[in-house]
């Protein structure tokens, strides 16, 4: 990554780091055209029956779009994953936390846990489908069990990470238990639980398309299910497109809310030490 | 004046918890006993692992004594185990550490504020306060800084104003100052004794620098190399105000120096 020079001038400092920004920005459009021209030499070697040309793609999902059907499926998509994602990472962040106090517990739980994490739940999909219907419950639940390991797993690395020189200070200057929980080793925990966030935020989408592409009646996997039926390889990528703009929503509002909360960090792409 | 005894510690004893099967380890601490009188500034010099620090992890209740007892205002403290212990005895010990263990997700102005919030005690009072220590030692500017932006001068004296907010009646301090340089440390150990000359705390100040332990003190007690027992105690004349960066050229240094030093090793 370039180096710029350390300047006073915060309108100078402010420029500095748009333009490097700018650079990025544009490298990474330059990366996108390359994938596209792969995409579109693919399309004319195998034909546009075999691999939907991007243009052919842009059209369809404009359409797709505009008549609102995309946007239905999209938004079905995308409730089945959030709601997934609540119901799994919310008590998986907070559970660690209730175990702090409980060694024995987190330690008889913990090949359990391993043995959740390790174990395929996609494959769970068409148990779930059988326990709950080809309605939405089943994909929340698939949509949920993948992401509470993951999450649990990440909230435990923070509960554990924790600096027990910070909690003797606490506890000195009288920090009673909960002040300890709260004060110090829940923020301590906010990064790692974010981590966990990160990387459990396309699994939550993903554990949603999968389950919809084996039973369902409405959603991005189910478009995809339905084109790749009907032989149109266009509609398919269509879905697919649509499901990685999901993706970036997710990861978008997860960084929004992560550089929210953790201001106090230091950001490694800027230099803000303030010389020591 | 007569002096008051605000801490006394008798014939403390500290060894770690043998492992099941080896032979007991040694004593870090062995019969140590001092006093430490209403408003004083104590000195305590001793060698490098010579068991200061575990003194101090006693004295503020982080960590247990194998023997002896530990009165505070005449009230004997709990040192026996680990689950008894109070750390900081109700705010009563102040405890500034070698690292400046500031909350890295708060602010300069909210880890100042921290010991007032956890007891209770943040109010418009309290506030000032803060914001007089915080001009005090120049940290003024700064309030809203998170610690990473700060430098390490600029951490140690937020972690040292951190403690004096809420005035516990005794602060020990455990080489607050050792891993700065010498321009920084001066200015600290300056503004310190600045800020002692307002209240007049009691201070106990443990250090590995013998130029540092009687430019600050009152009195220097030498801890022998491990166990740690007082290997002699030393009153410190020299006048206050004190020139901190000057205290060499002052008649008084040189043989008090000398007779430090020949029982440090």
């Amino acid at each position: 990554m370039a180096t710029w020079p350390r300047t006073e001038d915060p309108i100078l400092a402010r420029l500095a780091r748009l333009a490097a920004s700018l650079r990025t920005r544009g490298d990474q459009v330059l990366v996108l055209v390359v994938l596209l021209a792969l995409w579109q030499g693919l399309s004319l070697v195998f034909g546009t029956y075999w691999v939907g040309s991007p243009w052919g793609v842009l059209m369809r999902l404009g359409k797709g779009v505009m008549s609102g059907e995309i946007l239905r499926h999209a938004s079905y998509t995308l409730l089945e994953a959030a709601a997934g994602f609540l119901i799994g990472a919310l008590p998986a962040a907070a559970l660690p936390f209730a175990l702090r106090r409980l060694p024995i517990v987190t330690a008889i739980l913990d090949p359990f846990m391993v043995g959740g994490y390790g174990a395929p739940k996609l494959a769970l999909a068409p148990l779930f489908i059988l326990w709950f219907g080809i309605g939405i419950e089943s994909k929340i639940a698939l949509v949920a069990i993948t992401v509470f390991f993951i999450v649990y797993f990440s909230a435990l690395a923070g509960v554990r990470a924790l600096d027990p020189r910070l909690v003797q200070m606490a506890q000195v200057m009288g920090a009673d238990e909960r002040d300890v929980a709260r004060h110090i080793v829940f923020p301590g925990a906010v990064p790692h639980i974010f981590t966990g966030f990160r990387i459990a935020m396309p699994y939550s989408i993903g554990g949603a398309v999968i389950a919809e592409l084996i039973s369902a009646n409405r959603g991005l996997g189910y478009l995809v299910q339905l084109s790749a039926m009907n032989f149109d390889t266009t509609g398919v990528f269509v879905a697919l497109v649509a499901t990685t703009c999901i993706v970036f929503l997710g990861n978008w509002s997860v960084n929004v809310i992560e550089r929210r909360l953790l201001r106090w960090r230091p950001r490694p792409d800027l230099d803000m030490q303030a010389g020591s | 004046m007569a002096a008051e005894a605000l801490l006394e510690v008798r014939s403390l004893s500290k060894r770690f918890g043998n492992r099941a099967g080896r032979e007991p380890s040694p004593w870090v601490i062995q019969e140590l006993s001092f006093v430490v009188n209403e408003g004083e500034f104590l000195t305590i010099v001793g060698p490098s692992g010579s068991g200061k620090t575990t003194l101090l992890n006693i004295l503020a209740q982080i960590d247990t004594a194998s023997g002896g007892e530990i009165c505070l205002q005449s009230h004997a403290a709990p040192i026996g185990n680990s689950k008894s212990l109070k750390p900081g005895l109700a705010c009563k010990i102040g405890y500034v550490t070698q690292e400046d263990n500031l909350l890295p997700w708060r602010t300069t102005l909210q880890n100042v504020l921290f010991p007032l919030t956890v007891q209770r005690r943040l109010n418009e009072d309290t506030r000032a306060r803060a914001q007089m220590l915080i001009r005090a030692v120049g940290l003024a500017g700064f309030e809203n800084h998170y610690p990473h932006e700060l430098s390490g001068g600029m951490r140690k004296r937020a972690s040292l104003i951190r403690t004096l907010v809420y005035d516990p009646p005794i602060i020990l301090m455990d080489e607050p100052f050792g891993a700065l340089d010498a321009q920084t440390r001066a200015q600290l150990q300056e503004d310190l004794l600045r800020l002692w000359n307002l209240g007049r705390k009691t201070i106990v100040f443990v250090t590995h620098d013998i130029v540092e332990a009687i430019a600050l003190g009152d009195r220097t007690l030498v801890l022998s190399r491990s166990p740690a027992r007082v290997a002699g105690e030393h009153r410190n004349s020299i006048p206050r105000p004190r020139d901190i960066r000057g205290i060499m050229i002052h008649p008084e240094f040189a043989p008090l120096y000398q007779r430090i030093r020949v029982q440090v090793q």
